[in-house]
Order: C-alpha cells, then sequence, then structure tokens
C-alpha cells in the first residue's frame, strides 16, 4: 500500500510517517497542498490522509484536485480540531474522519480497509 | 439579542470563545506530537528489545522533540492564562506592545496566518491606560482581515509610534488591498469606537492605522457607535 501524508504540523507528519514506515507501509510525506498535488501528478497513492486545516490549499479542496487526479484514490481527512461542523464535512467528503491524537493501530486498520 | 449590551456580551463572548478554541487547536496540535513521538520511542525501543539494530541519534531525537514540544505546550498555557485574566478589570493600565505581541501569537495559530514583523520603538514607555479584552479584540480583528488579505507566505509590518501626546499609533502595513465586503471592517470600527481608538485606511487601502489613547476612563458600549 502506497499512502500520502499531508499536514502543514512537520514534526507530527513526519513522526508518524516513520511510525508507518516501521509498519511496512509506503508513505511520501508533504506539509502542503501544493506540494501533495505535485506528489499525486506523478505518483498512484491508494489513500491519502489529509489535514483539514493548513495554509494555501486546505484539506477539503485538495482532496477535489487530488480526486481529478486520480479518481481510485481514497481520502482520510485528519484534524486537530475535530469541532461538530468539521465532523459533518469530513464525513461527506471522505471515506474516514480521523481527530488527532491518534491510535497508530487502529489508523492501520482504517488504512487496510478503505485501500480495500 | 434586544439591546446594545447583549449585543456587546455576544460578540465578547464570541471573541472569548474564539480564542480558546485557537489556543485549544494548539494545544492539541503539540499533544499530537508529544503522542507520536513517544509512540516512536516506544517502536524502537520494541525493537531494540527484539535484538534489531536501531540508530541512538533517533532516540535523542525523539527526547529533544518532546523536551521542545513540552516547552511550547507551556508557552502556549501562558499566552492562554495572560488572555483569560484580561477580563479580570475593564479598564487597566497595560504594556501595548506585550498585548500586541500576545495577539500575533494567538492569531499566528490560525491556518492562513501570514507572517509578522513587529517594528517596536527605541526606549519608548508604551503603558496605555485602556480596556484590554477590547483592544485585544481589536487587534486580532485586524490580523485577521489583515491575513486574509495578504496571505500565508507574506509578511505584514507592523510598526508602533508613541505620540507626543502619550497617544499611541500602530500601522499595520504591506497588507493587500483591505476593502472586501465579506471582511468585517464595520465591526472593527464599532471595537475601535468602544475604546476611542480611531481608525485610518490609507487611500490604496493597503494599510490600517489604529491611533489608541493614552488614556480611557470609560469602555462606550460598541452598538452605540453605530
Amino acid at each position: 500500500m502506497k499512502i500520502l501524508l499531508v499536514d502543514d504540523e512537520k514534526k507530527f507528519a513526519i513522526m508518524l510517517s516513520k511510525r508507518l514506515a516501521l509498519r511496512g507501509i509506503d508513505v511520501d510525506v508533504v506539509f502542503t497542498g501544493e506540494d501533495a498535488v505535485k506528489k499525486t501528478e506523478i505518483n498512484r497513492y491508494d489513500v491519502a490522509i489529509l489535514d483539514v486545516k493548513m495554509p494555501g490549499i486546505g484539506g477539503i479542496k485538495l482532496r477535489r484536485k487530488l480526486i481529478e487526479l486520480n479518481s481510485e484514490m481514497k481520502i482520510i481527512f485528519l484534524t486537530g480540531h475535530g469541532s461538530e461542523s468539521d465532523f459533518k464535512i469530513g464525513s461527506a467528503e471522505a471515506a474516514c474522519y480521523l481527530s488527532k491524537p491518534l491510535h497508530i493501530e487502529t489508523l492501520i486498520k482504517i488504512l487496510h480497509k478503505v485501500a480495500g | 439579542m434586544n439591546n446594545a449590551n447583549d449585543i456587546q456580551n455576544n460578540q465578547d463572548l464570541a471573541f472569548f470563545g474564539k480564542i480558546n478554541a485557537n489556543i485549544s487547536h494548539e494545544l492539541k496540535n503539540i499533544l499530537a506530537i508529544i503522542s507520536e513521538t513517544a509512540g516512536l520511542l516506544n517502536d524502537l525501543t520494541v525493537l531494540a528489545e527484539k535484538g534489531k539494530k536501531v540508530d541512538m541519534d533517533m532516540f535523542r531525537t525523539c527526547s529533544q522533540d518532546i523536551e521542545e514540544e513540552i516547552q511550547r505546550g507551556f508557552a502556549t498555557v501562558k499566552q492562554m492564562n495572560t488572555f483569560s485574566h484580561s477580563v479580570d478589570t475593564s479598564v487597566k493600565s497595560v504594556n501595548l506592545l506585550n498585548i500586541l505581541k500576545l495577539m500575533i501569537n494567538i492569531a499566528g495559530f490560525l491556518s492562513y496566518a501570514s507572517k509578522t514583523r513587529v517594528n517596536p520603538p527605541q526606549d519608548a514607555e508604551l503603558m496605555i491606560l485602556t480596556c484590554p479584552y477590547q483592544l485585544q479584540h481589536l487587534i486580532y480583528q485586524v490580523l485577521v482581515v489583515a491575513f486574509k488579505t495578504t496571505g500565508t507566505g507574506e509578511e505584514i509590518q507592523i510598526s508602533i509610534y508613541p505620540e507626543k501626546n502619550g497617544d499611541v499609533r500602530i500601522i499595520f502595513s504591506d497588507l493587500g488591498e483591505l476593502y472586501d465586503e465579506k471582511f468585517p471592517i464595520d465591526k472593527i470600527f464599532a471595537i475601535a469606537a468602544s475604546i476611542d481608538v480611531k481608525i485610518f485606511i490609507a487611500d490604496d487601502f493597503q494599510t490600517f492605522d489604529l491611533l489608541i489613547p493614552e488614556a480611557i476612563k470609560t469602555v462606550t458600549m460598541m452598538g452605540a457607535h453605530d
């Protein structure tokens, strides 16, 4: 499984990507929506994990751009907010909506489930 | 909502809630980093116990990262505490630079925040008698508009000039064009009026100038401005 992790909290994204890599998941990590688009133009990802609130292109808008590039890619939204309105938007537009902090084993199960 | 008092109470409460949401989001990010870093330390420990070769620098880096995030957390909690106590007294003597920096830090948690550069005066006394809560509210709203017009990659200049009569001028410059119906300019004028702050917007709509009086006696109802 190849996944793309997009979060402007660099340390969080790097740590999470290392933990996923230790569990055998092939993960690319970027810190902006713009870089996520560039990565998706040249790579075929099974799943993208997107932070909802980011400078520049936020997660909701980014999802639409990424799906245009790869309609089969599954999207998981990630947020530090976890507000009710965020949850409604996230639930409607993504395969899954997760709130930080994450439990790594739960995330792994979700990744396998959404990737099919 | 029946009168100006209700409107002001509602707007004050909304601002308090907004700031608390910003700070709690920041704290959640910090805790998420600590959680993932501690998780990685645990993963590495499990690997080491199984006899796998583990890079010792990773342990050091993780420990340092956790320490840095804890310090970031302490700084954030201190900001939250300072903000929360700003409602204790309606009018009091405050250091304008400290209030400005606090609001820049808290507004900086917003995902669309621009960079800021503060140009304080040399050796100037910046103590003023005002309502700290309303002044924070005003500065925050100006920053929000400034960020939205300017963009995340750009830098806003914030210059402070003490006037001879003791008033202080704060000029937000290098902004995008301020005039836009979706921005709460009326709200900003109302908050400013409640603490006798005068606002000047440059002809090119790219500079926001606040003239803050050295002293006010009372806070005027925001609804009375309109």
